[in-house]
């Protein structure tokens, strides 16, 4: 009889509580993957491209500026080491690799061209090429 | 036995709720404040040809499709043409077959804008099959 009594006044505020940090985890959490994605270039702008919806874990992305500078998470890279990290990362995962070009709306083609023969040249054929599909600017 | 002392004092109290909307709101400044607001990326699919030199260099087939982008513009088949007019052409052409084969040969010099352009060009005629070919 007593603990039906003692029911309606069960107390919430530690639930809510608990609630509430769980939304901001995940409201923090939520973009971080594309963080280390978001600095200073600019992409090509492609409204009718496929929408990005799932990210293979394995995919490399290589960004090219406009100067043609080749980086992967943002350390440059010269096109020898740029080939040797490609052949090593087949070695261990495949030539199933993921590439995402990433590449400045103004950079010339050739340092693309660079990127893709030397994909190429370590059996990786799967490339693709980013591009804003909106632009939050 | 203090709960029970205090159950039998007063009526059950009832929630609180000034604490928690103040709170809330708090959060909501919080992230309207700091929210910035995300790109949405495309990720366009192209085939490449093989970097070794065994696979000839044979003659284009007749049915190929070539798209050609230079720095200063474009051409299908060596006929230049605008990007609006590219465009009305590869819709024309995906109504056909969008399994038909486009060769993207692409300038050196050409800046890479122009080359997501006409892939995106292909990828809303919904045409598929293409190959990047770097020129000089």
């Amino acid at each position: 009889m007593r603990r039906r009594e003692d029911e309606p006044g069960m107390n919430m505020t530690p639930m809510i509580d608990v609630v509430f940090q769980l939304i901001i985890f995940f409201v923090i959490t939520a973009d971080l993957q594309n963080k280390d994605l978001d600095f200073a270039f600019r992409l090509a702008m492609a409204p009718h491209g496929t929408p990005v919806e799932k990210v293979n874990p394995l995919t490399i992305n290589i960004n090219v500026d406009e100067k043609g500078t080749v980086t992967i998470g943002r350390v440059p890279l010269t096109a020898a080491q740029l080939t040797a990290i490609l052949r090593a990362s087949v070695a261990q995962y495949g030539q199933r690799i993921p590439i995402v070009i990433r590449g400045d709306r103004m950079s010339r083609h050739e340092s693309v061209r660079a990127i893709m023969d030397a994909c190429t040249t370590a059996g990786l054929w799967r490339i693709k090429f980013a591009a804003y599909k909106e632009e939050a600017r | 036995m203090a709960r029970k002392k205090r159950k039998s004092d007063m009526p059950p109290a009832e929630l609180p709720m000034t604490p928690m909307i103040d709170v809330v709101f708090q959060l909501l400044i919080y992230f309207i404040v700091t929210i910035k607001p995300v790109d949405v990326f495309a990720h366009l699919d192209v085939s490449r040809p093989q970097a070794e030199k065994t696979q000839p260099q044979t003659a284009v087939p007749p049915k190929l499709i070539r798209i050609n982008v230079f720095p200063d513009g474009f051409a299908i088949n060596e006929t230049p043409v605008t990007l609006e007019k590219l465009d009305g052409l590869l819709e024309k052409l995906a109504q056909l077959d969008t399994t038909q084969t486009i060769l993207i040969m692409c300038a050196a010099t050409s800046p890479h804008e122009k080359l997501i352009q006409v892939l995106d060009l292909c990828a809303r005629s919904r045409l598929t099959n293409l190959s990047v070919v770097s020129t000089n």
